[in-house]
């Protein structure tokens, strides 16, 4: 193609976050190109070719604001999702069942610890219901005058969570202030004693996270989680659904979407961005870029030269190191598990049987090992919606922790294999005969996550979900507020603040940013 | 001596937290008692002979942070307080060689480039950050925290100064003071140095008496509570008090007697009395009662009010609180009467560092190796040491040419666990002297015969600190420095300012802001708090801060 095209913004990226951005900037009147390497659009989220998941494959905190702002209200949601109840699986059949607050024992008994855990939770999600609007904007903290409408708003909206926090009343404030840096595991077992129960709180707090539950900060990674309430919901027609609802949205505005096609190059003169270099060649012209791609990546395809010496020091320093694996196998039956009812073989299952558990999971992983007794997230997406059920036989999906990126030896067949075996094994111990239903495989290790989706280290927020890589530190002091280098670069993806989880709100929330034209 | 029984308060406990709030408060001319539970006084900052010709620095053994406002306030150097610096330290390897850190900038350049030439170039920048966060954090150690959630205007002033303080730092500033509190202290190091034993060198502070590993988050604030202390206007600098720590609440006694105040040793509290809502006094294990409207522990906070108060005298919620104040014992000591001095191989003669910090951990991973021993009940295989000889510098310490050494150690759980049960009555004769000799294999990696050189051995758990001194499990500074349990929630939310639900009732010790490490601002800080609370119209003789 030789014209040049010129956009008002071009969007690297067609995961959930760069579409998110692609469709805000496109209903504002912006004229918008989206760029993705891979032939489909979606990254993490994408489905593989039978409609199964592949990647992620469940909704936790897709954002009711960035449905809104997207033009995808009630009435226009073009799929349905369904909530799952939890099963925290025990190995002497006494598995757990939760959905939001209730708790109750499979054979349908009451749990001794029903009370605690409904108080514990109300507690949790009234928390993260406070700390939800700092997500729906930019962190707090930027360069905007004194008496600009920005900062005003911004003042106002502080001191609205000010207002909030105070109307829980001072006992429930100070507790709130304590909690919030506390670590999950000491929180969690101050409520209720160690078990399934505790064991599944534990590993929503960290999953995805390269800690363990005994780290500080790890209540917020499960605040984080409760910030819509807490539950898991299946989209029906699964994770496409959800990306053609983003992608259509995008395009009924008037973005251009082109896949199998991404950037090889963001180009600069006199420190402003002037357009992007494809690698397919093409030049296309404009004054914004905004990437979902990891910070340093896009600082790379910017070219470092472009970032003072302070900047490239910080983006060297972002952590982002993946550890968890994903492993999506094929039964010819539907696994029986001891205890269980049947109709709960479509519920979210959890192997984290104590919050010791998931740190002694952690443990290796530290180690540049993989967990010999993993925490596993099971799924038979099929139980709930056919269409996710797979070619053939029922589709089992796999999120594995801990399996670091950085293996000792690196990621070969070898310990691929190795970490299939170990994930049988555990599930052998809930589900006997599992693997003898096994008739294919699929391991997913954080180093085929980077390389098939860009996400950097495999993380699956793009950067660390820590205490001091978060709000206005996210992905680097400097950086936190969308704007990044020269001018007209954005950070749109899940590296940028509030992060990711199929939330959506960070490629909204940078394209706001965009339209502002200010850091 | 008449046997006084009514004082205008009482002090539980004569640790060096204590002593420094009763000699405030008989400065302000309070009628002031004492009373501890052992024979002598000093708490965990004390020395004691166990063996003839040999004092020991049994518990805490090296001194920096002692608020120097307060050793001028109490005049502490004429009752005998003297620190003396120690410059630098070393880390030994296995294979002979070591690495000293000298508290001369051009020789700790030279030795960090005989190990990185990039470390070398990368520590003034380190160094600097870690200057700056200590001179923002100095200042808030003399003030009380504020209640967040309190309309008084005490707490809201006292919130305002923080915010000003905050924003007149700048915004690339106060992001980085954030980014450097909630990260942890192994992350930092790696950020900006390669070697390996440079890092492990590093890091001690940033895990000593805590229950968090080098790559927990918030352990680069636990190295700032390492370094924010001074000896005479050298800040970071630590140093020896001339006679062992029990110097330090030696001389707090004696200002505390020669402001009128009475001390009884051997008496332990058995219960804090209450009447109505307001504190009466306490009554002794021995069934002696001696009353005060005002009495200010200097237990942690667990032991106060979990032990000795009556349950139903406290709101629920408040003891609940107190129940979840964590209170992990993670640290061991061993304190070595010498023969002689032991060699050190790799080290040349008579070189400065050997008078100060040795150790013996070669990497990160190590230590964090180390703390995940200990999540598991067990003391670490390969425990991180902090070893010193304080009789190389101050001869009181042992017979001439013998020397002490002090050995601290860490991991150690309180409850260690043994056939399937963690409990801290698992710590028998056996196991100490198991644990020993884990240690002397450490310590070998430095000095090879020092198995040779030993007199005498005293080998201290988490459990002996527990009954001799009474820190719960053994916790060297009253409760974890963590974020939960920082400022205005140590050591429970709603209760900053050293008060209780209890009227008269105090805190005094380490489990109030601004927590351990031989600061004495806690004391300090508490006795301001009774004097502004108890007696408004007293003269607040004394104060310089």
């Amino acid at each position: 193609m030789s014209s040049t095209r010129t956009f008002d913004a071009i969007v690297i990226g067609g995961g959930l976050n760069g579409l998110a951005a692609a469709g805000v900037l496109a209903r504002a009147g912006q004229s918008v190109c989206l760029l993705e390497r891979a032939p489909h659009l979606g990254g993490m989220a994408a489905p593989d070719a039978s409609g199964a998941p592949r990647m992620a494959h469940l909704l936790y905190n897709l954002s009711p604001t960035v449905r809104r702002d997207l033009g995808l209200g009630t009435r226009d949601w073009p799929f349905e999702t369904v909530a799952l109840p939890t099963v925290a699986l025990s190995e002497d059949g006494r598995h757990v069942i939760t959905q939001g607050a209730t708790v109750r024992l499979a054979d349908g008994s009451a749990h001794p610890d029903a009370a605690a855990f409904a108080a514990l939770f109300e507690r949790l999600t009234t928390y993260a219901a406070l700390l939800r609007p700092l997500a729906e904007t930019a962190p707090p903290g930027g360069a905007a005058p004194r008496l600009s409408p920005d900062r005003i708003k911004e003042i106002w909206r502080l001191g609205r969570m000010g207002l909030g926090l105070r109307r829980l009343g001072k006992p429930e404030m100070r507790r709130f202030l304590q909690i919030l840096l506390s670590n999950a595991y000491d929180l969690i077992l101050d409520e209720l004693p160690d078990g399934p129960l505790a064991g599944l709180l534990a590993a929503d707090a960290v999953r995805g996270a390269a800690a363990g539950p005994r780290a500080p900060g790890t209540v917020f990674g499960l605040l984080y989680r409760m910030g819509h309430g807490g539950g898991a919901s299946l989209p029906r027609g699964g994770m496409a659904a959800v990306i053609n609802a983003f992608a259509g949205a995008a395009g009924r505005a008037g973005a251009v979407i082109e896949t199998g096609r991404g950037a090889a190059r963001i180009l600069t003169d006199q420190d402003r961005v002037t357009g992007v270099i494809t690698d397919t060649g093409e030049t296309l012209h404009t004054a914004r870029v905004l990437s979902s791609s990891g910070a340093r990546i896009t600082a790379e395809m910017t070219g470092l030269a472009h970032f003072d010496i302070e900047s490239t020091r910080r983006l060297r320093h972002i952590r982002a190191r993946g550890t968890v694996a994903k492993i999506n196998l094929t039964l010819d039956a539907l696994p029986a598990i001891p205890g269980l009812p049947d109709e709960l073989l479509a519920a979210r299952m959890v192997i984290a049987p104590s919050a010791s558990y998931v740190e002694d999971a952690f443990n290796p992983s530290k180690y540049r090992e993989m967990s010999p007794n993993p925490v596993i997230e099971a799924l038979l997406p099929g139980q709930t919606d056919p269409a996710q059920r797979g070619a053939r036989g029922h589709a089992l999906s796999l999120i594995v922790s801990y399996a670091p990126v950085d293996l000792a030896g690196g990621w070969d067949d070898a310990a691929r294999d190795t970490l299939l075996r170990t994930t049988l094994k555990t599930l052998t111990r809930y589900a006997p005969g599992l693997p003898q239903l096994v008739t294919g495989a699929e391991v997913i290790p954080p180093d085929r996550i980077e390389a098939e989706t860009g996400a950097p280290g495999g993380h699956w927020h793009h950067a660390e979900m820590s205490l001091d890589q978060l709000l206005t530190l996210r992905p680097a002091i400097g950086m936190g507020r969308y704007a990044m280098g020269p001018s007209g670069l954005y950070l749109c993806g899940a590296s940028a603040h509030p992060g990711g989880d199929l939330m959506g709100l960070a490629g909204r929330n940078a394209a706001l940013a965009a339209l502002r034209g200010a850091p | 001596m008449r046997s006084q029984s009514s004082f205008d308060a009482i002090i539980i406990g004569a640790g060096h937290n204590g002593l420094t709030a009763a000699a405030y408060l008989a400065r302000a001319g309070r009628q002031v008692l004492v009373v501890e539970k052992n024979d002598w006084i000093g708490g965990a900052a004390v020395s004691r002979s166990l063996h003839p010709g040999w004092t020991y620095s049994n518990c805490s053994y090296v001194c920096s942070l002692l608020r120097r406002e307060i050793v001028r306030d109490l005049d502490l150097p004429k009752y005998g307080l003297q620190v003396i610096p120690y410059e630098g330290g070393a880390s030994f390897t296995p294979d002979g060689d070591y690495f000293a850190y000298y508290s001369d900038h051009h020789a700790l350049h030279r030795e960090m480039a005989r190990h990185s030439p990039r470390d070398a170039d990368a520590y003034p920048r380190y160094a600097q950050m870690i200057l700056r966060q200590c001179r923002f954090i100095r200042p808030f150690l003399l003030r009380d925290a504020p209640d967040p959630a309190s309309l008084r205007p005490r707490d809201l002033g006292e919130m305002a100064h923080i915010v000003r303080q905050a924003h007149g730092l700048g915004r690339k500033e106060l992001a980085e003071t954030l980014r450097f509190w909630t990260m942890s202290i192994g992350d930092l190091l790696d950020e900006h140095f390669e070697s390996d034993l440079i890092k492990a060198h590093l890091a001690g502070s940033g895990i000593i008496g805590t229950g968090l590993g080098v790559y927990s988050p918030g352990t680069a604030y636990v190295l700032l509570h390492h370094y924010m202390g001074d000896i005479d206007g050298g800040i970071g600098a630590w140093g020896f008090a001339r006679g062992g720590m029990g110097a330090i609440s030696n001389a707090l006694g004696a200002a505390f007697a020669a402001a009128g105040g009475t001390v009884r040793t051997g008496a332990g509290v058995a219960q804090i009395l209450v009447k109505e809502g307001r504190v009466t006094g306490v009554a002794l294990e021995d069934g002696t009662e001696y009353h005060a409207p005002v009495v200010a522990s200097n237990m942690d906070v667990k032991r106060t009010f979990l032990n000795h108060v009556d349950r139903a005298a406290l709101p629920e919620e408040f003891t609940r609180a107190v129940e979840r104040f964590k209170i992990r014992g993670s640290s061991a000591k061993l304190n070595i009467a010498l023969d002689r001095l032991p060699a050190f191989p790799a080290a040349p003669a008579h070189a400065s560092f050997l008078r100060g910090d040795l150790h013996v951990s070669q990497s990160l991973w190590e230590l964090e190796r180390a703390y995940d021993d200990w999540k598991s009940g067990r003391w670490s295989a390969r425990p991180y040491i902090d070893m010193l000889i304080p009789s190389q510098i101050d001869p009181t310490m042992a017979p001439p040419g013998s020397h002490m050494m002090t050995v601290f150690v860490q991991y150690a759980p309180y409850d260690l666990a043994a056939n399937g049960q963690r409990s801290g009555q698992n710590w028998t004769d056996t196991a100490r002297q198991a644990l020993a000799e884990t240690v002397l294999d450490q310590i070998a990696i430095a000095c090879p015969d020092i198995r040779e050189r030993i007199q005498h051995m005293e080998v201290r758990s988490p459990l002996e600190l527990e009954t001799e001194v009474g820190l719960t499990e053994g916790n060297i500074f009253q409760g974890e420095l963590t974020f939960d349990q920082l400022f205005f929630n140590r050591p429970v939310p709603g209760y900053p300012g050293y008060g209780s639900p209890i009227g008269g009732l105090y805190l005094c010790g380490s489990s109030a802001h601004p927590g351990g490490g031989v600061m004495a601002a806690p004391g300090a800080n508490a006795a301001r708090a009774i004097l502004r609370r108890e007696w408004p119209r007293a003269p607040r003789k004394g104060y310089a801060a």
